[in-house]
């Protein structure tokens, strides 16, 4: 057997990992995102609630970069503070989604049968409301708020998740390697630990960062149905739907939450893209 | 039927059914898929049996009933003289230990998230055998036995050729110290040089380990020089079997001769006298009446539509179910086979 020499890539193993060059940036956007929301009290120049009648709709300017909303609150601070609820109801819808969606569709996927089509008719049900509908019809049983805009979100996407990932571990499933090794004597729980689920991971994950990306903009149109956050908790989606009101004559209060929600959204975007790359299990990065 | 050279044989089948039932839509029962019916094999200890077959023969169906990958719908298969098809856990757990199979395609039989030392080690873990050093140390000597340097342990199969990525296949079938490896058709995906490597591998591992190995193959001349017996299948049946020789030099089965003529002989003297079979394999959801084989048959006679013929002996080892090798003595080679088959 010939010896093949050891493969030197160029790229250096952590910026693979990371999902090459587009991964590596959203990865950044995203950390600097996070130790924004962390450090808002740090970072913030003014508070996000104090309302000063002498800046009402007031320009940007050197120390209110994003300039004034209508009761003279600095947007800027605002829009730093809006990134924790903002951020918290976007992975956590997504975290509390897949916490519950993946074991389903891992069960459904690897046993499959009847409990596959148990689940999956019950899946199917979910999905067949449409996601604000059941959103709207959750909030008005519990309320207003983020935790519920959270947790609406997550019921809007566990069917999704449950569904992606059943069909990846389907694949997954009749491969060689999973059949082999049970006949090695693997048991079912090695197998979906160490086989099913870190094959199967990957359109999981790429579908999980499209998901928070789009949780910005469910909550975006709950808090601009006034079904979100409440007034004057700083939310991003709830800027957006306050600051449309004044578009042509004071658009900094519209502009700068919407590009907030922008970068977060490419973010997540980038590092979707990011993990597609780094799960190619052959390796392939373009 | 086909037996092994004296002794307790290691692997006895007997009788192995296998249907897939078809289900259309909501409602079932659209029939079955015939796969495997009534198989009689048998496998020696330090025996190679090659069994071949053209796609759709229930060659691979039968592997796998014998890996315990699935269930026979009817028979029995008794491995060192215990039952093992339906018995119980405990008892299949040990033949699965001792039964290992090798597939076709290594790049999707080894996980490509896996460097190549964690797969080789998967069933030592499963198993709990020695602590984790010995583990490793049993993980070197494997990766030494399938020719794989020592260096390669913590590659993905990605990284390695197809030859080194079925050796991997190979040194992972090992770990648990089987006594008969199932390969279907494990050269099929390689490279023909590599293909050469890989089955020189094969036959000095059972020189060394005496493992059986049951050789599942569509390709004569891949297993010509490595069994020591042959069963030739055809749609769910075995139609011919018996020592490398005796079916090579003599085959009594029309289907059998046609197989050995496909083989590519490298002799441009050689006049193209050959049999070629034409048409596909029937339908395995509605075989043929009587002789499976008699629409493709070249000589067929009246009663091979009607009857199913029965395994006809010809030597202590050399059996064939065929009507027309039953009636004469003579070999099919006698016969002329000028004419285009069916």
């Amino acid at each position: 057997m010939t010896t093949i020499e050891r493969a030197s890539t160029a790229r250096p193993q952590w910026r693979t990992r990371f999902g090459g060059r587009e991964g590596l940036i959203g990865w950044t956007i995203l950390a600097v995102l996070i130790l924004i929301a962390i450090l808002a009290p740090v970072l913030a120049p003014h508070s996000s609630e104090a309302i000063d009648s002498t800046r009402i709709f007031a320009k940007p300017d050197l120390s209110h970069p994003f300039g004034s909303d209508d009761l003279g609150r600095d947007v800027f601070s605002r829009v730093l503070y809006a990134y924790r609820a903002s951020l918290s109801i976007a992975i956590g819808s997504v975290l509390l989604a897949m916490i519950v969606g993946v074991p389903i569709g891992v069960f459904a996927g690897y046993v499959g049968g009847w409990a596959d089509l148990v689940l999956m008719r019950a899946v199917d049900l979910l999905l067949a409301f449409p996601a604000l509908l059941l959103a709207i019809s959750l909030i008005a049983i519990l309320g207003p708020g983020n935790a519920v805009a959270l947790l609406a979100i997550a019921i809007i996407y566990v069917p999704i998740i449950a569904r992606v990932v059943r069909s990846s571990v389907l694949v997954v499933r009749g491969q060689p390697y999973v059949l082999g090794a049970r006949t090695r004597g693997a048991s079912h729980w090695a197998i979906v630990r160490g086989h099913v689920l870190p094959n199967s991971a990957g359109p999981v994950l790429v579908q999980a960062s499209v998901l928070m990306a789009f949780a910005i903009v469910i909550e975006a149109a709950l808090s601009f149905l006034g079904l979100g956050s409440q007034p004057p908790t700083p939310e991003l989606g709830l800027m957006l739907a306050e600051g449309n009101n004044y578009l042509t004559t004071a658009p900094w209060v519209e502009i700068f939450p919407g590009l907030a929600i922008a970068v977060t959204v490419l973010a997540f975007n980038l590092i979707g893209d990011g993990l597609r790359r780094s799960f190619d299990p052959h390796g392939v990065t373009r | 039927m086909a037996e092994p050279t004296g002794g307790r044989p290691l692997l006895q089948v007997e009788g192995v059914v296998k249907r897939f039932p078809i289900r259309r839509g909501v409602l079932r029962g659209a029939g079955a898929v015939h796969a495997v019916e009534g198989v009689d094999l048998a496998v020696g200890r330090g025996e190679v049996v090659s069994l071949v077959g053209e796609s759709g023969s229930g060659k691979s169906t039968l592997g796998k009933c014998i890996t315990g990958m699935i269930r026979p719908t009817a028979g029995r298969i008794h491995f060192d003289g215990v039952e093992v098809s339906g018995s119980s856990r405990g008892a299949r757990g040990n033949f699965r230990r001792r039964v290992q199979p090798v597939f076709q395609d290594p790049r999707s039989s080894l996980d490509p998230r896996w460097a190549i030392e964690r797969t080789i080690r998967e069933p030592l873990d499963a198993f709990r055998i020695g602590n984790k050093a010995a583990r490793a140390a049993r993980v070197r000597e494997l990766m030494d036995l399938v020719g794989l340097p020592a260096h390669l342990s913590q590659r993905k199969p990605s990284e390695l050729s197809g030859g080194q990525q079925q050796r991997v296949a190979i040194a992972a079938a090992l770990a648990l110290e089987p006594d008969l490896l199932v390969a279907d058709e494990p050269v099929s995906a390689l490279d023909v040089s590599v293909q050469a490597q890989i089955l020189n591998l094969l036959a000095d591992l059972r020189q060394r380990l005496g493992l059986a190995l049951l050789f599942i193959a569509h390709d004569l001349s891949v297993i010509e020089h490595i069994s020591d017996r042959v069963a030739v299948m055809y749609l769910g049946r075995i139609v011919e079997s018996g020592t490398v020789s005796e079916v090579f030099t003599d085959p009594r089965h029309p289907y059998t001769r046609a197989l050995i003529d496909a083989i590519p002989r490298p002799d441009p003297t050689q006049r193209m006298s050959r049999t070629r079979l034409i048409g596909e394999i029937p339908s395995p959801v509605n075989p043929p009446s009587g002789c499976r084989f008699h629409p493709r048959c070249p000589v067929a006679i009246g009663v091979c539509s009607q009857d199913d013929p029965q395994q006809t002996t010809f030597s202590s080892q050399h059996r064939a179910a065929c009507h027309v090798a039953a009636a004469q003595t003579a070999s099919l080679s006698e016969l002329p086979h000028e004419r285009a088959w069916l």
